[in-house]
Order: C-alpha cells, then structure tokens, then sequence
C-alpha cells in the first residue's frame, strides 16, 4: 500500500519534473549570462554602494549638526562677564584706592610735621 | 576536473540542477536562474571547488542550496533597505508565469509542498523528483541521515494527507 502510495508520489514529481526541464533554460545561454555578469561589474551593486554610502553619510551629518546644536545651548560661566547698563551708577570718585592694596609703613596722607 | 570536464558534467546535470534550483527558490524562475548562475559563476572562477568527496551531482545540488540560500538572505536584508527601489527583489514565490504553466495536477503538487516545511520539502523533491538515495539527499541538505530520514517520512505523511484533502 505504502510502496504503491510511494510510487504514486513519485510518478507526481516526476511530471513535475518533466515539465521544469521543458521550460529550463538552455545551458549554454545561462552560461553566457554568467560569464557576462562576471565580466562587467552589476550595476546595481555600485548603485547599492553609492546609495549606501549616502544613507552613512547623511547620519554623520545629522550627528554632527545635532551635537553642534547641543553644545551651542551650553554656556561657559566662566568666560561670560555681563555688564548691566547701570553698572556706571556704582563706580565711585576714588575707587581705584578700595581696589588696591595699601603697602605697610606707606602713608598717602601727606602731613606738614612743621605745622602746629 | 578539467575546465573543459567541469562544462561538460554541468551540461549534463543542468537540467535537473534546474529543477532543484526551482524547488530551492519555491518556484521563482528568476531567483532560481540567478541562484543557478551564481553557483556556475562560483565554480567556473574556482571559488568552489569539487573535491570529490561526495558525487559531483550531490556537491552540486548541495552549492546551488547554499548559493539559493545566500541569495535569500541577501534579498531580505534588502526588502528591508531603503535600497530595494534600485532594483526588483526576489520576494521568495512562485512568479505566476510559473504557475500558469503548470498543469492541474502539477500545480496540486506544488501547491501542498509549499505548505510543507522547508527542510521537508527539499528532502521529498531529493529523493522524489531527483531520484536520489536518502543518504545522499542528507548529504546536499547538510542533516545527518536521521535527521533526513525523519524529514522524509514527516513530509511524506504531511504531503499525501494534504494531496487526499485537496479536491480531485
């Protein structure tokens, strides 16, 4: 039964198969094609590749612009001085002498020991 | 093996190369002649090499499974680049010129077995349509010859149930 079944299978492929080999393609022409494809290089890979290397390209940019952006919204505290525009209403007549140091045993008063 | 041999023994078993190219492309004519022409490639630049460990037919059949294979992978990945508007993508089914030429029971046939596993279908088309020993289709397979044995008997089971089911 099986065997029969078996053989019943086999006869099924088997038309499949001769109908694949009526419609394969010939030998000598499939060679040829391959021969051909071999000896120009495929269009498309090179299309791929240039494709490809935009897609990668055009990442690293986006990166690029990205971190620039970010690092423009920091701000260095330390390099930045901001002057308000009031800021001359605090500077004092003689404000040079509160800034400097005084050098022990050096008097600015200049005083007349002649003078009673 | 001689160039002008290696011609000749590929000649001889293009036919039936054809086929399992077919079987291993689930029928897509033009995947299964680039699989084809891809592996001829391999062998006529020397990039795969016969080293007669196995019979020439079943080192054959086993590189156009694997250069079918690579060929799918590749087609994949590129389904899922931007890149498959360059070119048209092998989507892994049967074109419907295929089809159409096939006759009612033949198409019956194909049918059920693409229902069926991959592995299963590939051993039933070995030994089936190629006529090979299930040894030999373990070896174009890469399975151990359990492995093929249990392939064989699961998909024979699977592909006769389905061919009962299947209306006359």
């Amino acid at each position: 039964m099986t065997e029969r079944h078996d053989h019943d299978l086999g006869e099924q492929f088997h038309a499949l198969r001769r109908e694949d080999v009526a419609s394969a393609p010939p030998f000598h022409t499939m060679l040829a094609n391959a021969r051909a494809r071999r000896a120009k290089p495929p269009r498309r890979r090179v299309l791929g590749l240039a494709a490809a290397a935009l897609v990668v390209a055009g990442v690293a940019l986006a990166l690029l612009i990205g971190r620039r952006d970010r690092h423009g919204m920091t701000i260095d505290l330390a390099t930045v001085r901001w002057e308000a525009p009031t800021d001359f209403l605090l500077t004092l007549p003689g404000d040079d002498l509160l800034r400097a140091v005084p050098d022990l045993g050096f008097t600015t008063i200049d005083s007349d020991r002649r003078t009673p | 093996m001689s160039p002008e041999a290696l011609e000749l023994e590929l000649d001889r078993l293009h036919p039936a190369a054809f086929g399992w190219a077919l079987a291993c492309c689930a029928g897509d004519r033009a995947a299964a002649e680039d699989a084809l022409q891809t592996g001829y490639l391999k062998i006529l630049d020397g990039r795969a090499r016969f080293d007669g460990r196995a019979s020439f037919r079943t080192w054959l059949f086993a590189l156009v499974r694997n250069t079918a294979a690579e060929l799918r992978r590749r087609a994949a990945l590129r389904r899922l680049l931007p890149l498959a508007v360059l070119g048209a993508t092998p989507d892994g089914r049967p074109d419907p010129a295929t089809v159409l030429a096939r006759t009612e029971a033949t198409r019956r046939l194909t049918t059920a077995l693409d229902t069926l596993p991959r592995r299963q279908r590939e051993v039933l088309h070995l030994v089936f349509y190629q006529d090979l020993t299930i040894a030999e289709a373990a070896e174009v397979a890469g399975v151990s010859l359990g492995t093929a044995r249990t392939h064989y008997e699961r998909g024979k089971a699977a592909l006769r149930k389905l061919l009962k089911e299947e209306p006359e």
